[in-house]
């Protein structure tokens, strides 16, 4: 009984970090309508990142955030303006821009393997950093440090996003454009100005998961996938644009993950996380808190 | 029988009703015009009856068989079809090739659609576009175009959506001499409007909506003389110019 | 000459060539690359008729190849059924996957499709890699299923040397290509297109978009799993890694994109531009730079999307016309239609 409540404690905290990875594509769907699937590179990269500063000056992995963010928030925003925008000019009368995806698709494939080919294979960890290993004793339960901190930042996160979104002028024109491309030029902003930025900030938000990832998980080239993956479950589970849904998302998965295992064999776990996706596709496929789209 | 016939019909989008209690009856080979303001829900109204939205109450009746809710492919098969306000060209495709798609609706062989396809764009006079990419067409050219499509699925009822909001005056009577032509080889129109000179010139019956209301019904004439009609029209940029 | 007897002798030429190209080659390698090649270019063209035709985006069709692959492998290894009647059997059940996933996704957004097929295509790839039985069935989890090259001959599907594999694939090559042709003139094709480019409009002319879509879902999973149980027998040996993997799904769909989506011609000419760069970057460059290849077909991608969002097909299309025209004008003096 009490492994099964600290099973569900440690999935809720390890669910809300999934989470946190999948809050830049529900924010960058939401507002481009475009599903980025070059989200789990940019959280690698962001992995990455954060690995060599923390590596190199010896810092608190929190502390890194000052350096990973705004790196990762302007790589989005030049992402988007240089790769991403010409395409949305070209398909400007296309009522879903399918090409968009599949760039997103070929940037997955260039950082992934252009970060192979620099760094290599080997997996990467930061041995000595002030939370590894680090659990708090409640009771008979042992709780992940690391885990609850990443728990604490994934519900800070995205309560700014939130409050960014409704409250200031700039969150504004970003929620009116993603209702209607034209909107935000009334509000005087171009609307692949708000583009920009929405893809800068859902690349900085990839930048704050891979910290709160990095002091107890390694880094590797291909890690994104596994998030991308993932991702993309949380994000229908959730509803796509949706944050309070990325978050719920991310946490069901968390609770199959590690309560799972307690009633059978750990690797059908991720089979019944396809299973539950593809129940939802059937019985409610605009998710928890989506919008359900008309054509 | 009536061709179409609608009662009571109200949509709501969440907690805004955008048509409210609309009713009204069309005849065979009428022209039959919907007027009203931006936003009064004439385009509401048109959706509902095309089967884009399933109405939140009331009855439509499409040659006496209830069609609430019937999906759009499957009242395009009935006899009823419909342009868009903002043109929906299949844009890199040919003419012929948006049109014999539209033909596809009452055979399956190629050869049939494409030879009703060209008779559909001979009766139009739009032969000569017949192998340019619809994508490249004049704003004019795209509503004929649309109106082409429609017509190849043979329907009985044709709705049109401001088909002539964006022509030049001259385009304009030439589209008036286009639905004049349809009605004479028996189809049933259903107009929505902006432009009153147009819709006075054309319709023999005329609805005016506005906040999602009826507001006025009957002849182009006595509709245009009627008081709460031209209030409803005051202050907003459309003026009255009775042609 | 005339236009009509230009082409005809090109598709000619190339007819005679694709077929005697194995008498003049004698490399058992570039043989194999050219088999290969075919592979790409079959499995290519199954996905362009939901792909292209269908104006979706289905990023996860080795889920199809694996399907037929692990279905011929099975009842060929525990009941001596045939290969051949074991790829039919791998194309009906892919058949039925392929209706699975898009009976709810063809009513959503694009992206709910590709995220779909992406997401499905892994969870099979989890499932096999962990399951070493399934009911009666031995699936040997990642260490994957060895054929034994112990009954060679045609009706095993086996054979000691690489010829009939060539000629195999080939005929799958032609028929499908055939068959993209005919539905491209067909109502189904002209509905898949419309459906794709502007769905709302297309339903209003009376086309049941979702309906079309599934059907060509159906048939691109079914003509998919066949070339699944021709790689199985092609290399006797299968592992979820080899005809399951992410890599594959979007390889497939690269070729597809960069050489033209949509068009008959254009999944030949990507298969043809892009498996040299992926082989020749594999032999010579696999060890020192493991991912140049897929680095190139990123770079290639974005290139093609930015500059030739139809893909080659189409400025190549207009070099071959241009050509056929000058032959046609200065050999026949026929004008140009």
């Amino acid at each position: 009984m009490i492994y099964l409540l600290e099973d569900t404690i440690n999935g809720i905290l390890m669910g809300s970090i999934y989470g946190l990875t999948a809050l830049g594509l529900t924010v960058i769907f939401g507002v481009l309508k475009v599903i980025n699937f070059a989200h789990g590179s940019l959280l690698m990269v962001a992995m990455y990142v954060t690995y060599w500063t923390v590596q190199m000056s010896g810092i608190h992995p929190y502390l890194s955030l000052v350096v990973v963010v705004p790196v990762m928030f302007v790589f989005g925003y030049y992402l988007q303006d240089i790769v991403i925008k010409p395409i949305f000019k070209a398909e400007k009368e296309v009522r879903e821009p399918i090409t968009v995806i599949i760039v997103t698709t070929g940037v997955w494939y260039i950082l992934d393997n252009l970060t192979l080919l620099i760094f290599g294979p080997q997996y990467r960890n930061l041995q000595d950093n002030a939370l590894r290993g680090k659990m708090f004793v409640l009771g008979d339960m042992l709780i992940s440090v690391p885990k609850f901190w990443g728990f604490v930042t994934a519900l800070v996160t995205a309560g700014l996003l939130y409050w960014f979104l409704q409250r200031t002028r700039i969150g504004r024109a970003i929620r009116a454009t993603s209702l209607d491309r034209e909107a935000s030029s009334l509000m005087g902003i171009s609307p692949y100005k708000v583009y920009n930025l929405a893809f800068g900030i859902g690349t900085a938000t990839a930048g704050v998961a891979a910290v709160t990832l990095i002091p107890f998980y390694n880094v590797f080239p291909t890690v994104g996938v596994l998030f991308d993956i993932k991702g993309f479950i949380i994000v229908v589970l959730g509803g796509l644009g949706s944050i309070g849904g990325a978050l719920l998302g991310g946490i069901i998965i968390g609770l199959i993950e590690s309560v799972g295992p307690q009633f059978m064999a750990a690797t059908w776990t991720e089979a019944i996380v396809y299973a539950l996706f593809l129940v939802f596709l059937f019985l409610k496929p605009s998710g928890l808190f989506g919008v359900k789209y008309d054509w | 029988m009536n061709i179409l016939e609608i009662r009571g019909l109200h949509k709501d989008f969440g907690g805004l009703r955008a048509l409210n209690d609309l009713s009204l009856t069309i005849e065979p080979g009428q022209i039959f015009g919907l007027i009203g303001p931006n936003g009064a829900g004439k385009s509401t109204a048109f959706n509902c009856i095309a089967g884009v939205y399933a109405p939140s109450g009331g009855e439509i009746y499409f040659n006496g068989v209830r069609i609430n809710g019937e999906r759009p492919w499957n009242l395009c098969k009935r006899g009823l079809a419909r342009t868009f306000q903002i043109v929906k060209p299949f844009a890199t495709k040919s003419v012929l090739y948006n049109v014999m798609v539209g033909a596809f609706a009452r055979t399956n062989s190629r050869s049939e659609a494409e030879r009703k396809a060209l008779e559909v764009l001979e009766y139009l006079h739009f032969e000569k576009h017949r192998n340019s990419r619809a994508g490249n067409l004049t704003i004019a050219d795209r509503k004929r175009l649309e109106i082409a499509r429609a017509l190849a699925t043979e329907p009985q009822l044709l709705l049109l959506d401001e088909v002539m909001a964006g022509l030049r005056p001259s385009e304009v009577d030439e589209m008036v001499g286009v639905i004049q032509q349809l009605r004479g080889r028996g189809i049933t129109i259903f107009v929505i409007e902006h432009i009153m000179r147009a819709i006075m010139a054309l319709s023999d019956h005329v609805v005016v909506l506005h906040f999602g209301q009826k507001i006025a019904e009957g002849a182009p004439h006595q509709v245009a003389s009627d008081e709460r009609v031209i209030k409803a029209y005051l202050g907003d940029e459309y003026v009255i110019s009775a042609g | 000459m005339t236009r009509r007897s230009i082409n005809q002798s090109a598709c000619l030429l190339v007819a005679v060539l694709a077929l005697g190209l194995p008498l003049v080659m004698r490399s058992a390698t570039y043989l194999h690359i050219l088999i290969l090649l075919y592979f790409y270019a079959y499995l290519t063209t199954s996905w362009n008729l939901v792909g292209g035709f269908a104006g979706v985006l289905p990023l996860g069709h080795a889920a199809f190849v694996g399907i037929g692959a692990y279905t011929s492998t099975i009842l060929y290894l525990q009941y001596g059924v045939s290969p051949w009647l074991g790829m039919l059997v791998g194309g009906i059940l892919a058949t039925l996957v392929g209706i699975l996933i898009g009976l709810p996704t063809f009513k959503m957004r694009g992206a709910y499709f590709a995220l779909a097929t992406i997401a499905f295509a892994e969870g099979i790839r989890v499932m096999i890699e962990n399951i070493d039985r399934l009911g009666p069935f031995v699936i040997n989890g990642p260490r994957g299923l060895q054929i034994p090259p112990l009954k060679l001959g045609l009706s095993n599907f086996m054979f000691a040397v690489k010829e009939p594999y060539y000629y195999i694939i080939l005929i799958m090559l032609a028929a499908v290509l055939l068959l993209t042709y005919c539905i491209s003139r067909s109502k189904l094709g002209y509905y898949l297109n419309a459906g794709g480019e502007e769905p709302e409009a297309a339903m209003a002319l009376g086309v049941n978009v979702a309906r079309a879509k599934l059907i060509a879902m159906a048939m691109s999973s079914f003509l998919t799993a066949l070339a699944g149980t021709f790689y199985a027998q092609f290399t006797l040996y299968i592992h979820p890694k080899s005809v399951v993997s992410l890599d594959l799904s979007f390889e497939i769909a690269f070729i597809a994109l960069i050489g033209g989506r949509g068009s008959i011609a254009g999944p030949v000419l990507g298969a043809l531009l892009l498996r040299p760069v992926s082989d020749f970057s594999r032999i010579y460059f696999g060890d020192t730079v493991p991912g140049l290849h897929l680095i190139i077909f990123g770079v290639v991608l974005i290139l093609v999307m930015l500059y030739q969002p139809r893909g080659l097909q189409e400025p190549l299309t207009r070099l071959y016309n241009r050509l056929v025209d000058r032959l046609a004008g200065t050999e026949g003096g026929e004008a140009s239609a």
